[in-house]
């Protein structure tokens, strides 16, 4: 009886076992379709600048053998952009960005998480289950701020697939004093605690140098952002969220050096009055749910249609890469609560209440870039966005500015709806401009 | 002029400032020595007590003016006060709340203690909203004060004694100007309790008690004293009307809250205040270091005359903030 139960025992096991690593197998073979076939259609567009080249390979490579993690470091997971990446470097590591965008991923999610639960948080816990065997030894922490509830219990599943999960308390609000102060102690915490999981003590140079250079990375995107305010349009909309999605695995410097050449060649098209596009492309801004490479299906679908996406309000792009850390003393403290603020105060984030920032910032953008339309993007099951779309339709409507709300997710089965609404709203825009 | 106009907006407007501040504390305290004064109606903290002073706080004799009786207020006297206050308000009017920040050599002492603690290489200090506030009334206390004893000199309150001449000058005897500024010309007299009667000897040594407390506070929290300086609830009254001034577009502010991590006096509401278009705030000092961190085009503007001489730009900000990263 026992040699019976412990044998049925081990029989289910090993049936686990081989259906996980064909799982693996299938996960990895889609994973690297995804991404060939999202690169596929990103280089389908005519007059790409040369520069973007750097970022197609970047992400073919990293795709083609196998999701990698950068070798040599100890690497520190984050799973959303509010946790201080200047930290995780200043500590000696390196931060990847975790949260992804891959069908493939968000499949294997789907086998353990609630059928509504929203993509993003799907297809990150998918990957990371599904690569367990492989990163399980390599990544030091997997950093998850308190933001939405999903990140949360995602996090705490993570901890139980055996990962070592490092949860950075974070305010639901940002407005009170109270809330502030409760954020720096939390980062200061996490500076100290960085310091114990890397071995590497941080110091205020450090800090100092990496804040720096990553000033530079914010210089360099608003330089991008401004480019995109001309009448010429210069660049669409979904190589920008390439460039951005690839500061989440790219070492800065290398990103950097790209970005700079993008924005020579940029330059160079603006003088000589070169547009990417049709000149009359109705002027789209993306807000909402973030585009996550490989899924750049919406921004991919709007500019194939016969838009510009020349401003976005995400948490992967603009969200990510607007805002500098403005310290006023060299010393880890000023240094620290300074970095602390600069993950805060300007964060427009829908798990914050209230949130009317996002909707101030949102119009600011629609006249510095000349906005004539807003594309809502958000993924089913993330419900903050969800629920948001209300009073950022509503401000949209009394700013005058027509906005077009979609609900999808990574697949691709609501291509053909969405196409329909994507064009009347693009025809809707020109239909509005000929009235005027 | 455009490139003149960006080469302004990309200053380092704070290194200027730090010398233009020694500048003003040379001509304040030695000016003297060079036979120079430019006046007694000052709208800041120059001190009279310093001998060699190249001007003095319009203070000392605003108090000394408040003692006359009520019946010489209609006499030549009151001409007096009258060319007195509308110099001071002349003054004030055309730099504004900018004799604090580019010209107190009181305000200079304490950015000098600022800048010593950061050698030291020790953290600095501030205040939990709820206490600002409450902390910022003291100075209109102070002023109503320092009006309101000198009145009581040379007149009957409600039937009461008229105080003693003692009282005389109230603000001026605890005020760490009178006793810290003279000693830049080598004058320590005034670190002195004055034993000639019970009154002075308590001002005095409440001047001295503060004088511990200015030093030991502006060495942790920067511009500690401005908080309750009575100078800026008076220049307050008249800061509206000023032609220099700090304005802000709200719609451009993306409440990053870069200018209230820059403000050492701790004004929140430069971050967090999106409709007022004049951001002076009775704390203000203008040090303008707002604008120097604001990255957002045009957001935060100073103006003279309705003309715009410096405001924030992305440029501007980015180059300081690279300055500030290189300089280690």
């Amino acid at each position: 009886m026992d040699f019976l139960s412990e044998c049925g025992g081990v029989t289910m096991q090993s049936d686990l076992d081989l259906r996980f690593v064909r799982m693996q197998k299938t996960t990895g073979l889609h994973l690297a379709m995804e991404a060939e076939n999202t690169l596929q259609q990103l280089t389908e567009f005519a007059d790409t600048p040369q520069a973007m080249t750097y970022f197609y390979e970047l992400f073919r490579n990293f795709y083609k053998n196998g999701h990698q993690l950068p070798a040599g470091k100890k690497v520190i997971g984050t799973m959303c952009l509010q946790v201080p990446d200047e930290l995780i470097l200043a500590a000696g590591a390196v931060p990847v960005r975790m949260c992804s965008g891959a069908y493939a991923y968000e499949q294997v999610g789907a086998e353990f998480l609630p059928a509504k639960s929203c993509p993003v948080v799907k297809a990150t816990t998918g990957m990371l289950h599904i690569n367990q065997p492989v990163w399980g030894e390599d990544v030091s922490a997997i950093v998850i701020p308190t933001t939405c509830d999903q990140k949360k219990k995602g996090g705490e599943m993570l901890k139980e697939m055996g990962y070592p999960v490092y949860i950075l308390e974070m305010p639901a609000s940002k407005d009170s004093d109270a809330a502030r102060f409760y954020w720096q102690e939390s980062v200061k915490k996490f500076a100290l605690d960085l310091g114990e999981t890397t071995g590497t003590r941080i110091t205020s140079a450090a800090l100092q140098a990496v804040i720096g250079e990553k000033t530079e990375c914010c210089r360099l995107f608003r330089k991008l952002n401004d480019l995109r305010k001309g009448k010429t349009p210069l660049i669409f909309g979904k190589d920008i969220f390439l460039v951005t999605s690839a500061y989440f695995i790219d070492e800065m410097g290398n990103w950097q050096q790209a970005v700079r050449q993008l924005i020579a060649e940029l330059e160079e098209r603006e003088q000589n009055d070169l547009a990417v596009t049709n000149r009359q492309a109705p002027r789209l801004l993306l807000t909402g749910s973030p585009p996550l490479f490989p899924n750049l299906k919406v921004p991919i679908l709007v500019e194939q249609t016969g838009g510009i996406i020349v401003a976005d309000e995400v948490c992967s792009s603009n969200r990510l890469l607007y805002d500098a850390v403005s310290y006023d003393e060299v010393n880890l403290d000023d240094m620290v609560s300074a970095l602390a603020d600069r993950y805060l105060k300007p964060c427009t984030c829908p798990c914050l209440t209230p949130n009317l920032d996002r909707n101030r910032k949102i119009v600011e953008l629609v006249n510095s870039h000349k906005v004539e339309g807003v594309i809502y993007q958000a993924f089913s099951g993330c419900l903050p966005y969800e629920m948001e779309q209300k009073s950022i339709s509503q401000t949209m409507n009394e700013a005058g500015v027509p906005m077009l709300y979609l609900e999808t997710d990574y697949g691709n089965e609501d291509l053909g709806q969405l196409s329909t609404r994507v064009e009347a709203f693009i025809e809707s825009i020109k239909a509005r401009r000929r009235k005027k | 002029m455009n490139s003149f106009k960006k080469a302004i907006n990309n200053a380092h407007l704070s290194r200027f400032r730090f010398y233009f501040q020694i500048a003003s504390f040379v001509l304040l305290i030695y000016g003297g020595y060079l036979a120079i004064n430019i006046g007694d109606q000052l709208p800041t903290f120059a001190c009279i007590f310093s001998e060699h002073r190249g001007g003095s706080c319009y203070l000392l004799g605003l108090q000394h003016q408040m003692g006359t009786p009520w019946s010489s207020y209609f006499s030549g006297r009151g001409i007096g006060i009258l060319v007195g206050l509308l110099t001071f308000i002349g003054l004030f009017l055309v730099f504004n709340k900018a004799w604090c920040g580019f010209v107190c050599p009181l305000g200079t002492v304490q950015d000098w203690l600022t800048i010593l603690r950061n050698k030291f290489k020790i953290r600095y200090g501030g205040y939990s909203e709820p206490v600002f506030q409450r902390l910022s009334k003291i100075k209109y206390i102070l002023l109503a004060l320092l009006i309101l004893i000198p009145m009581a000199i040379g007149n009957s309150f409600f039937g009461l004694a008229t105080l003693n001449h003692d009282f005389g000058v109230p603000f001026c005897q605890i005020c760490p100007g009178r006793t810290l500024l003279p000693i830049f010309s080598g004058d320590f007299s005034q670190l002195a309790i004055d034993l000639s009667s019970k009154t002075k000897m308590v001002f005095t040594a409440l001047g001295l008690l503060i004088t511990g407390i200015f030093l030991a506070g502006s060495f942790i929290k920067k511009r500690f004293f401005c908080l309750f300086c009575p100078m800026s609830a008076f220049h307050y009254i008249f800061a509206k009307a000023a032609l220099l001034r700090l304005n802000k577009d709200g719609a451009k502010c993306t409440r990053c809250g870069n200018c209230y991590r820059a403000c050492d006096v701790g004004i929140r509401a430069i971050a967090d205040d999106l409709e007022h278009k004049n951001i002076v705030k009775d704390d203000c000092m203008m040090c303008l270091k707002c604008v120097e961190m604001c990255p957002e085009q045009g957001c935060l503007q100073v103006k003279f005359l309705g003309v715009p001489v410096f405001e924030a730009t992305e440029d501007g900000f980015f180059k300081r903030m690279r300055g500030r990263d290189d300089a280690k």
